[in-house]
């Protein structure tokens, strides 16, 4: 059956249309050319000119797996019971815990009333993919995938500290994809996880691990290389050393150096941007951030943006989640090490406008946003949950659209900050075709998802239909219409069908021999086999409801 | 079939989950731990459900099943001895039927989750105990009652990347009737073993967090046991590389335990201030981690432990204990669980379901929470899975509605 768009609005960035007029034909759940006069119209929809975008990708969010669901737990002051609807309350009971941190089908039934059709999970601990694929599994209507960490795994900083070769590197990092069914590599404070469990307390760029007696800056080298090397799309996903630090923007600074020119990608840099100026010795290098994405070219970035309110932050960067627990709200915090392949820190924060240092985040995200450039190397993200929930990004698309709109929350800001901050003299205004391009069109290209993120013949046919409206935020709180893969799924912001969504991976070839050494390693170290380690495509489509879409890469 | 003949198996007779559990081992009744032997001894075929008592299909089973559930006002799922697929499969029917879930071992998984809940923790898994750990303290525990291979496969290892493995300090904190026989080093050094009843660990052991953040203590002893005692206790955790303070929750079974697991985890808090601790929570059984972990990203919340006694049927799973049964009351009992389960009055229902790990797949979470194992079936099963029989149960459920 072939399903007929009329009249659509197209923002497309991928084929650089905005705001063309034309109609998309979907067939099989994708967008097929004009067929044949002959060929049998099944269902039109007019849309007299309404926006059609691409189903939006937020490529970095925490949607799933261990540090995620102790979140879940970790509010209980903050549950109510909720009044659910059909066909929502045939899949999910009405308990419910903080917004910051939803169930599983709350997660997928969020997303899609927003226009999303696709998560990833950004911080996979390899060793505990398992539950992060059955909680993506379990959560319905968009697709899904995750970026596995390396770089404080024992594996990869004995391979480096005993000097092995790039090839046995490039090996183990595409045996890692295989093994966690992932589809990127990430980094979370290189070498400082596995720090912390030598009692370090900071691990800075060219600081020796106090171990291995390797750098983060060698970590980061490896990995971009062999990321590069193997051939797969999505760059190195560097979550930066010294997160949260007053001065850690130089840290920042000097990461975007440390992949000798290889693209990498540095996630929620918000948290990455951060001077010593001024009298709290507390200040935005966004300036200086945003200039230095500007120049170099081989950089993308995640903003991180924060917004007010309570919410839960789960990172895998348990060395620095363990300061930061000292200002934790409420007061309690959950710190693991994990394995001896990562670590994870869970701590409640409230962000407070009357709060200097969190006014001066808020602006300093922004100041990010609106001094980068190139929309198609900076991502609309809130690090959800950690700077704020997913379902906050209508609100901040306003805020990046409506310079007015901004300037009014800036005015509410605690004083000293707005004081600190040259947000006012950003005048730029983000347009629909920017939004799209960095909500659509730069994800899907960032993470290799060929058919994603664009409205050309042969894209899967995940499409969001809006009404034009002055207020953004409304706009892109409530599409008028939703298709996951052809079918329509929401309608006027209302979920009407429950669809499951699928996982993308990337599993580049690889030399099988290195199988032979890490089996070694497991047998001698650690407490599962190393068997029972990998994930299979049968495991992912268990229960039904999943199934795998492999990425071709290269 | 889905049998593996060259994989090792996951064993899930308890939280520990050992998976190097040959084939050939289970065929030949040669696995090491009494747990395992037993649960792999199981006989689970050639029993067909019941109704009443007397034998029944499996359909009529099914519809006698829905049938109760569609008159009861107030379901209860309960037991939930099952993998992680089986608890997916629970919740789905709990939604339906507007049930309340709960476990087992409720009491004891509630115990840790009022401590995580009220002030969170700082806690390690196995992997890391293996490689690090130079100083383990039990508190309350000999651990090996709950998981028989702890020493074996963790502490007793032949080699570790970061630590001497038989050079490990191992000391027991209070509790009954402790075999500490395992905590003997491969070189025959003895644990240290301070004797307190269980009873009296609240006051030992907020002792000795009093101790590590150097309060200072003027009594002599404390249940006791003598202050100098503890005060070297607690210099033996600051000067420790990675101490791990162990604790089981089921062994902590007494009115407020959770404020000294609270004790215990705040212990390890002040520790991390300067050196390097960690908490580990051992034992856990029946799926209980599965099924909590499970349900918690279904629903948003952990498992809860509901008043029996406001509920009129209860869903009985016993997958991983075939004697457990609900205590006696005036509900209606459905059981959808162990083929081999022992019954002293015969439940409404019984409708025998495969086991995750003995004769069906699955995948179940290990006792430290990060790790995640994949089940198999070591032997053929005439039962279908406990999600089959749901499924089922559901669609009678959807077509009475419709």
């Amino acid at each position: 059956m072939i399903t007929l768009l009329k009249n659509a609005k197209v923002i497309d960035p991928a084929h650089g249309k905005d705001g063309v007029t034309q109609d998309i034909y979907i067939r099989d759940g994708r967008i097929i050319a004009k067929p044949a006069e002959s060929e049998k119209i099944g269902q039109v929809y007019d849309l007299n000119g309404k926006i059609v975008m691409a189903g939006a990708i937020d490529m970095h969010s925490h949607i799933g797996g261990g540090k995620v669901n102790i979140a879940r737990m970790l509010l209980p002051e903050y549950q109510a019971m909720r009044q659910l609807e059909e066909p929502e309350a045939h899949i999910c009971g009405a308990n419910c815990s903080h917004l910051a941190t939803p169930n599983t089908t709350d997660t997928g039934m969020r997303y899609i009333e927003m226009g999303y059709t696709a998560a990833f999970e950004p911080a996979v601990l390899a060793v505990n993919a398992r539950q992060a694929h059955m909680e993506m599994g379990d959560t319905p209507m968009i697709d899904k995938g995750g970026y596995a960490m390396l770089g404080n795994d024992d594996y990869l900083l004995r391979l480096l500290s005993q000097n092995a070769d790039q090839k046995t590197i490039n090996d183990y990092v595409a045996w890692t994809l295989h093994a966690t069914q992932t589809i990127g590599i990430k980094v979370v404070n290189p070498g400082g996880i596995s720090a912390f469990k030598f009692n370090e307390r900071r691990q800075d760029l060219d600081q020796q691990h106090a171990f291995y007696q390797i750098t983060p800056r060698r970590i980061l080298q490896a990995l971009s290389r062999a990321v590069h090397d193997i051939g797969i799309a999505k760059p190195l996903h560097v979550h930066c050393n010294n997160l949260g630090v007053a001065g850690n923007f130089q840290t920042t600074l000097d990461t975007m150096g440390a992949s000798d020119g290889l693209p990498m990608h540095l996630t929620h840099i918000q948290f990455h941007s951060y001077g010593t100026e001024g009298d709290k010795k507390f200040s935005s290098a966004a300036a200086n951030i945003a200039e230095a994405i500007n120049k170099n070219k081989h950089i993308t970035a995640d903003v991180g943006q924060i917004l007010f309110g309570q919410t839960v932050t789960a990172s895998g960067d348990n060395m620095m989640q363990h300061l930061n627990a000292k200002v934790a709200n409420p007061k309690k915090s959950v710190i693991m090490d994990i394995e001896c392949d990562a670590g994870c820190g869970v701590v409640p924060f409230k962000y407070r406008d009357e709060n200097y240092v969190n006014a001066l985040q808020w602006a300093i995200g922004l100041e990010v946003f609106l001094s980068v450039e190139d929309p198609w190397r900076v991502f609309l993200t809130t690090d959800h949950p950690n700077g704020a929930p997913f379902t906050s990004y209508p609100h901040l698309i306003r805020l990046l659209m409506d310079k007015t709109f901004r300037n009014d929350a800036f005015d509410k800001l605690n004083l000293d900050a707005q004081a600190m901050s040259n947000l006012k003299a950003l005048n730029r205004e983000y347009s629909l075709y920017e939004i799209a391009t960095m909500t659509r069109a730069a994800p899907a290209k960032l993470i290799g998802l060929h058919d994603r993120g664009h409205l050309g013949v042969g894209a899967a046919a995940d499409i969001t239909v809006y009404t034009e409206q002055a207020d953004k935020e409304a706009m892109f709180a409530k599409p008028d219409l939703v298709f996951k893969d052809g079918e329509l799924v929401v309608k006027e912001g209302k979920v009407i069908k429950v669809v499951w969504g699928a996982t993308h991976t990337a599993k580049p070839a690889f030399d099988l021999g290195i199988e032979k050494e890490i089996k070694q390693y497991f047998d001698r170290y650690h407490t599962m086999q190393m068997d029972h380690f990998k994930i299979s495509n049968d495991h992912i489509a268990e229960d039904g409801r999943n199934h795998v879409i492999n990425h071709t890469q290269g | 079939m889905n049998i593996q003949q060259n994989t090792m198996h996951t064993c899930p007779a308890c939280g520990l989950l050992c998976d190097d559990i040959s084939s050939e081992a289970v065929s030949s009744r040669q696995v090491s731990c009494g747990k395992a032997a037993a649960f792999y001894a199981r006989v689970t075929t050639g029993v067909s459900p019941q109704v009443g008592g007397r034998a029944a299909s499996l359909a009529e089973a099914v519809s006698a099943a829905a049938n109760i559930l569609k008159q009861s006002k107030a379901p209860l799922v309960a037991g939930s001895s099952t993998d992680v697929h089986g608890a997916r499969a629970l919740v789905g029917l709990s939604h339906r039927t507007h049930a309340a879930v709960t476990h087992l071992n409720a009491s004891s998984t509630l115990r840790n989750m009022k401590v995580l809940q009220h002030k969170g923790w700082q806690t390690t898994t196995l992997t890391e105990v293996r490689n690090r750990a130079d100083v383990i303290l039990m508190i309350g525990t000999d651990v090996v009652s709950h998981n028989a291979r702890f020493f074996e496969r963790v502490v007793w290892v032949p080699e570790a990347m970061f630590t001497v493995p038989s050079a490990r300090k191992i000391i027991y904190l209070g509790g009954d009737q402790l075999d500490t026989t395992p905590g003997i080093s491969p070189q025959g050094v003895a644990p240290q073993v301070i004797d307190c009843a269980t009873a009296q660990l609240p006051e030992v052991v907020s002792c000795l967090r009093a101790l590590v953040v150097n309060k200072p203590i003027s009594a002599a002893a404390v249940a006791g046991v003598s202050m100098d005692q503890l005060r070297a206790l607690a210099e033996t955790l600051k000067a420790a590389k990675y101490a791990t303070l162990v604790w089981v929750s089921k062994d902590l079974d007494y009115d407020h335990a959770d404020l000294t697991i609270e004790n215990i985890t705040e212990t390890v808090v002040a520790l991390n201030q300067k050196s390097r601790a960690m908490g580990l929570s051992l034992g856990g059984s029946d799926g209980d981690t599965s099924v909590n972990y499970a349900h918690t990203w279904l629903n948003g919340v952990i498992i809860d432990a509901p008043a029996w006694e406001s509920h009129d049927t209860v869903v009985w799973v016993n997958s991983y204990s075939p004697q457990a049964m609900p205590p006696a009351g005036k509900q209606s009992v459905i059981v959808l669980g162990a083929p081999d389960s022992t019954f002293e009055a015969p439940p409404a229902v019984f409708i025998p379901v495969a086991t995750p790990g003995l004769d069906c797949a699955g995948q179940q979470f290990r006792v430290d929470g990060s790790v995640i194992l994949p089940l198999t079936a070591v032997k053929p099963a005439d039962a279908p899975t406990l999600t089959q029989v749901i499924a089922m149960i559901e669609a009678e459920l959807e077509g009475a509605s419709a």
